[in-house]
């Protein structure tokens, strides 16, 4: 099985400040953990893991991290971003066993054109953009193809309709909806909207009144 | 629009809005949200405004998910009162925000369309904001 090499380095320092100047050096701190073995901390280059991750398998690419010299199979299982800048701050690492079947979120992805739907005016909803699935790390699909070319309205598509490929089984309930077909709420939104709005202002202000006198009451009891 | 049902406490302190957003910084239920770049507080008739700026903006069919609920209120003193007497009366409800948060996500089958909504969308609300879309690889 072809794996992609990452180089790693360990004995980086740890803490916020540590972390910070390796990111200024384009490094990336890390940590492997797995298979009953110590967790190491490591640090490996952003850009290589960036390249690794480019591939078909995207984040479920199954990476052999070679820690100085000592190489791991590892999976890429949770990366941290910085909420505002969305870059990458931090990646997990675990060690994985070809012959141990692991856990790993799979893309979900929508095929054909739903033509009787569109042609009845209809939507489809996609409900779940990934599938947990449980596979040998070797065996992991790049993505769950779901054909919706057969769709009908007011049928949907269910995790049971899934057909997965071998060796690959998921403990999501079979009865939990991925694909479902609705009619859009058009004209008739936009004239309750309007009204509701109208509406809201009068309701508003009794509520508010109303909001206040509960209120009193609980201030009430409080000073008693 | 939205408020709470009923209040422990009527009238609040202002309080801090330092630092970051701590959770809800990831699109968790559709494919593209509203986040926030800046503190503030986005009132009731604002989140509601957005709402409907983003579903006019997608006539046919989308969802949108609010993620932020105005649970403080607010209180103003009336006009012309002199200062003193106690803290004034509460008179709307707000959501605290703070940078990173995403406030709103949306769903809809042509991005380029959700974009604009969303853009609409940003317009009704007192911060700066911008569109994400939901994380999916190293790169977003």
């Amino acid at each position: 099985m072809k794996q992609t090499v990452v180089k790693a380095t360990v004995g980086r320092k740890q803490g916020s400040r540590s972390s910070r100047r390796l990111r200024a050096e384009g490094q990336l701190p890390g940590v492997v953990y797995g298979l009953g073995k110590d967790p190491r901390v490591v640090a490996v280059g952003y850009n290589d893991l960036r390249d690794a991750l480019k591939g078909a398998g995207g984040m479920n690419t199954v990476l052999s991290l070679d820690v100085e010299g000592d190489s791991e199979m590892v999976l890429v299982r949770s990366l941290d971003r910085d909420p505002l800048k969305r870059v990458v701050i931090h990646a997990d690492f675990l060690r994985v066993d070809p012959d141990q079947r692991v856990t790993v979120s799979v893309p979900i992805e929508i095929v054909g054109e739903p033509l009787i739907v569109l042609e009845a005016g209809g939507i489809i909803e996609q409900q779940r953009f990934e599938l947990e699935v449980e596979v040998s790390p070797i065996n992991i699909p790049d993505v769950i193809e779901v054909d919706v070319t057969d769709l009908e309205m007011e049928s949907r598509i269910s995790i049971g309709d899934l057909s997965l490929p071998a060796g690959v089984t998921t403990a999501v309930p079979e009865e939990i909806s991925l694909i479902t077909t609705s009619y859009p709420r058009v004209e008739a939104v936009v004239e309750a909207e309007e009204g509701e709005g109208l509406e809201g202002e009068g309701v508003e202000g009794e509520e508010g009144d109303a909001e206040g006198g509960d209120a009193e009451a609980s201030d009430d009891a409080d000073g008693e | 629009m939205l408020m709470p049902k009923k209040v422990k406490h009527r009238k609040h302190h202002r309080g801090r809005m330092n630092g970051r957003a701590k959770g809800g910084t990831q699109v968790s239920y559709g494919e593209f949200g509203i986040q926030a770049l800046e503190p503030g507080w986005i009132t009731s008739r604002q989140i509601e405004a957005a709402r409907i700026a983003m579903t006019r903006g997608v006539r046919r069919g989308g969802k949108v998910w609010i993620n932020v609920f105005p649970d403080k209120p607010v209180t103003n003193k009336p006009a012309e009162t002199r200062m003193g007497s106690g803290k004034g009366n509460p008179e709307h409800w707000v959501a605290v925000v703070k940078p990173g948060r995403v406030m709103f996500e949306m769903s809809y089958p042509d991005e380029a369309t959700a974009r604009v909504a969303l853009n609409k969308a940003i317009q009704k609300l007192p911060i700066r904001a911008r569109v994400i879309t939901r994380e999916s690889g190293f790169d977003d």
